[in-house]
């Protein structure tokens, strides 16, 4: 009779669950990770100017404080660093399995086990599963004609080859979201000459980046309260900016004429400052933050396009206004492909179903942790669980805590298979779907959030506190409870 | 049966052309006479800025757009106006009529309408601008392409018209498609629209841009030896496509477009008399420098088909 907890994914997601489980005293765990090194996003993206956009006192784990950030907002590195020493520090290393690339994940009813099949022919099974594949771990490429015919060479922001020296080539930027703005500063100090074709532009808040004083990691390391004090006073700084981001109120006007004000004073250009206002209300795509990128593109070796883009050729891109634009290299800061309607792999529930087909209109879940059919099934990430406004990582610590405090009765109580009642999970999507309409991001506007029919399947409509505190406590009674008898059997509690 | 306007946006990628399709050293050019000469270059030089301020134009449409495809069907015709521009541009090039560098000075009516368009364009709302456009796209854009037509015997020429007439085609259509959306719409709105339309201050600049810029066209056309009723041909085709729907109809701004149209190819009018040829005469001796600055979206024209 098997314990494991199988993790998928060895990110952020994953190691802090592994890392939380064992300080709870369950060591029984399989971590299933693709690649050769933990780390996820941070390991993947690494192109120029790569860097987290939420202060890293609030964008690493409270559990495992680090109070040596060299800056508020820490390059991609560091972060990789900050991830990697956790392995050491929590000797996850044994429970990691690399290169195993999970194809598809199936629960058995008659043992009440999830069985993990990898790409190479591996099964791995677990009393439970926890998927922490990433929400943004898939690249995606734009479906543009004669992609494949372009012979310079292309890179995709979040695979960066560091073997292409950029220095003096002529660099096409395709995209203009988070990490395009990050990207092309870099790109203009080296190339000799960068594009970037926009097709709608984002709103930009500037961000400051100051360096962490010595005294200040000092005090931090000799007195962790400080540091958790400050991630607090953080924490309740971005709570408040929730006002104006996440609910389409006057709050958003304001945040709107900040980043207004912030292209007025910076681009000089009228024509140029059209091209980069939005039409959209703030917040209802993912805010940029960086006071990098409207400079960089008014300097002599950038240019913005914003003609439409139908085709690349063997030479570079054709934009509709009838010039091809001539390219060393192509570089796609196009983002990822998020799983809003399906999954990233088969997963296969109870009796059969399969959820990519439940999701298949929009993905739902209970809490955005479990989803009713496929027992013992916990997801990191999952559906309504984004913040526009706060780190993913609180709402992360939130959903470990809740899978945590899940396993840990489960086996306190004997329990073979918990499943999420339907009613509960229908009750929580309605109010869920309810409390989205007033949000930024139903305003109106077509953004990664929402599926091809805007359904919202991606965003936690409320401030990070609500979204804790409704995982704060895990209540069987939210649950249908399957339990091992005495004699190797099992009955089905009956809860009401 | 409601128009697809998905399916047009299909076509509209699909049928996308480049500067680079085009061997513009292709034989042919010395087929401009000497004696066309002058009169062609100020004629394409009109022209070339004519797409420009259509490019504007729907450039401020895609702001108003009533729907997520229709607005970027005009992010594609706000490009493929410039496209045209460029393409007759690289024409001029071809034909001699512009030394390396040189770009073609606007007049002052075009000067006019770029400062317009570059200050009100996008206030303008959008029962206005998606009238005004189609009339400046069957008076102008597309009807000056087709004039030339009979004039000149490069071949090339014929084929990059080719290419312009097709997506012309497809802009008519749409213009007069979303003409129609907008009159479905509620009565309540239009009015409001109307009024904010008929503001002193922007029915003043649509009369100052468009009134004498058709007059000049006029003119330059009949200075090449055209027939003018060309133009006024042009001219009632806004009308006979704006009276086929009964939604456009019921468009207040449709109906001073449609009274302007009637003036303009009514010869004999006052209109001409009174109003469009002085005003022809007046801004003409309106000196440039009192034009201001000229603003960056007017200054990206290109006739190269690559850009190094
Ligand atoms: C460039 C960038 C910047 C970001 N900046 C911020 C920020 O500033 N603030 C913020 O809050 N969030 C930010 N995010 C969001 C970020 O994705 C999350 O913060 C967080 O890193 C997600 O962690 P994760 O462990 O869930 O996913 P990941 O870090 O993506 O880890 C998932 C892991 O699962 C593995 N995996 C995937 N599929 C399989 C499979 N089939 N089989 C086996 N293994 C698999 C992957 O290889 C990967 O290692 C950023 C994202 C990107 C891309
Ligand atoms: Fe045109
Ligand atoms: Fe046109």
């Amino acid at each position: 009779m098997t314990d494991t907890v199988l993790i998928i994914g060895a990110g952020f997601a994953g190691l802090g669950t592994a890392i939380r489980l064992k300080q709870a005293g369950i060591t029984d765990i399989v971590i299933l990770e693709r690649g050769s090194q933990v780390g996820g996003t941070w390991r993947d993206n690494t192109y120029p100017g790569a860097a987290c956009d939420i202060p890293s006192l609030m964008y690493s784990f409270s559990f495992v404080p680090n109070p040596d950030w060299s800056r508020a907002y820490s390059g991609s590195a560091e972060i990789l660093a900050y991830i990697d020493s956790m392995v050491e520090r929590f000797d996850l290393r044994p429970h990691i399995h690399f290169g195993a690339n999970v194809i598809g994940l199936h629960y058995d009813d008659e043992s009440a086990t999830w069985t993990a099949h990898t790409e190479d022919g591996r099964d791995f099974t677990g009393r439970t599963a926890v998927m922490a594949a990433g929400p943004l771990a898939n690249p995606d490429w734009p479906d543009i004609p004669g992609i494949d015919g372009f012979t310079g060479k292309t890179i995709h922001s979040a695979r960066w080859d560091h073997d292409y020296d950029v220095t003096d080539k002529r660099v096409g930027v395709i995209g203009t979201g988070a990490s395009a703005v990050q990207i092309v500063p870099e790109l203009v100090e080296r190339a000799s000459s960068v594009k970037v074709f926009q097709r709608t532009p984002g709103w930009v808040l500037p961000k400051p980046n100051p360096p962490h004083p010595h005294w200040l990691n000092a005090a931090f390391r000799r007195r962790p309260a400080v540091q958790s004090a400050a991630r607090q006073a953080l924490f309740w700084l971005h709570e408040v900016v929730a006002l104006g981001v996440v609910w389409d109120s006057v709050a958003t006007t304001a945040v709107q004429g900040i980043a207004r004000a912030h292209l007025r004073l910076t681009v000089k250009d009228k024509w140029l400052r059209r091209q980069l206002t939005p039409d959209f209300r703030i917040g209802c795509k993912r805010i940029l933050m960086t006071s990098d990128y409207y400079p960089a593109l008014q300097q002599n070796n950038c240019k913005l396009i914003t003609w439409p883009m139908y085709a690349i050729s063997p030479n570079g891109i054709r934009t509709a206004e009838g010039v091809e634009h001539e390219l060393d290299c192509i570089v796609f800061a196009t983002g990822f492909d998020v799983s809003k309607t399906g999954t990233p792999f088969p997963i296969t529930g109870s009796g059969g179903r399969v959820l990519g087909e439940e999701w298949a209109t929009g993905a739902y879940a209970y809490k955005s942790v479990n989803v009713a059919g496929f027992p013992n099934l916990f997801f990191t990430f999952g559906p309504n669980s984004g913040p526009g406004h706060n780190s993913v990582l609180v709402y992360n610590e939130a959903q470990i805590d809740y899978i945590v405090s899940a396993i840990r009765l489960m086996r306190a109580e004997g329990v073979r298979a918990i499943d999420v009642r339907k009613d509960r999970q229908d009750e929580f999507n309605r109010d869920i779907q309810r409390r989205l309409e007033s949000t930024t991001w139903n305003s109106g506007c077509q953004s990664w959030y929402l599926t091809e029919d805007g359904f919202n399947a991606t965003m936690y409509p409320g401030f990070a506190t609500q979204y804790v505190r409704q995982l704060s406590r895990v209540d069987l009674e939210d649950y249908t409870v399957a339990l091992t008898t005495s004699d190797g059997g099992y009955r089905t509690a009956a809860s009401t | 049966m409601a128009f697809d306007f998905d399916t047009m946006l299909r076509t509209i990628k699909d049928k996308q052309w480049s500067l680079a399709d085009i061997d513009w050293d292709a034989p042919g050019a010395d087929l401009i006479t000497e004696e066309q000469r002058p009169q062609l270059k100020q004629f394409m030089s009109d022209l070339v800025w004519i797409e420009n301020i259509g490019a504007r134009g729907f450039a401020a449409l895609a702001r108003k757009a009533p729907n997520d495809t229709v607005k970027r069907i005009y992010e594609y015709f706000h490009a493929e106006e410039q496209k045209h521009a460029n393409a007759e541009l690289a024409l001029m090039r071809r034909w001699g009529m512009l030394a390396d560098g040189e770009q073609p000075a606007p007049n002052t009516q075009i000067r006019m309408a770029i400062k317009v368009l570059d200050t009100y364009g996008d206030d303008i709302p959008l029962s206005a601008l998606a009238t005004l456009i189609p009339m400046l796209e069957c008076a102008l854009d597309g009807a000056l392409v087709k004039f030339l037509l009979d004039e000149v015997a490069d071949p090339l020429c014929h084929e990059v018209f080719r290419h312009i007439n097709s997506d012309e085609s497809r802009h008519i259509a749409v213009d007069f498609q979303v003409l129609d959306l907008v009159g479905a719409g509620p009565a309540r709105r239009l009015l409001i629209e109307t009024a904010s339309a008929m503001q002193p201050h922007m029915l003043l600049g649509l009369i100052v841009v468009f009134v004498p810029l058709l007059n000049k066209m006029r003119d330059n056309i009949a200075a090449m030896g055209l027939p003018e009723h060309k133009l006024y041909n042009a001219v009632k085709r806004f009308v006979s496509n704006g009276d086929r729907s009964e939604n456009t109809k019921r468009i207040p701004v449709y109906h001073v477009f449609k009274a302007q149209a009637r003036m303009v190819v009514d010869r004999g009018h006052g209109y001409h008399r009174y109003l469009a040829d002085p005003m022809v005469k007046v801004t003409n001796r309106i000196p440039a420098r009192l034009m201001g600055k000229q603003p960056s979206w007017s200054k990206e024209l290109t006739h190269e088909p690559v850009a190094k």
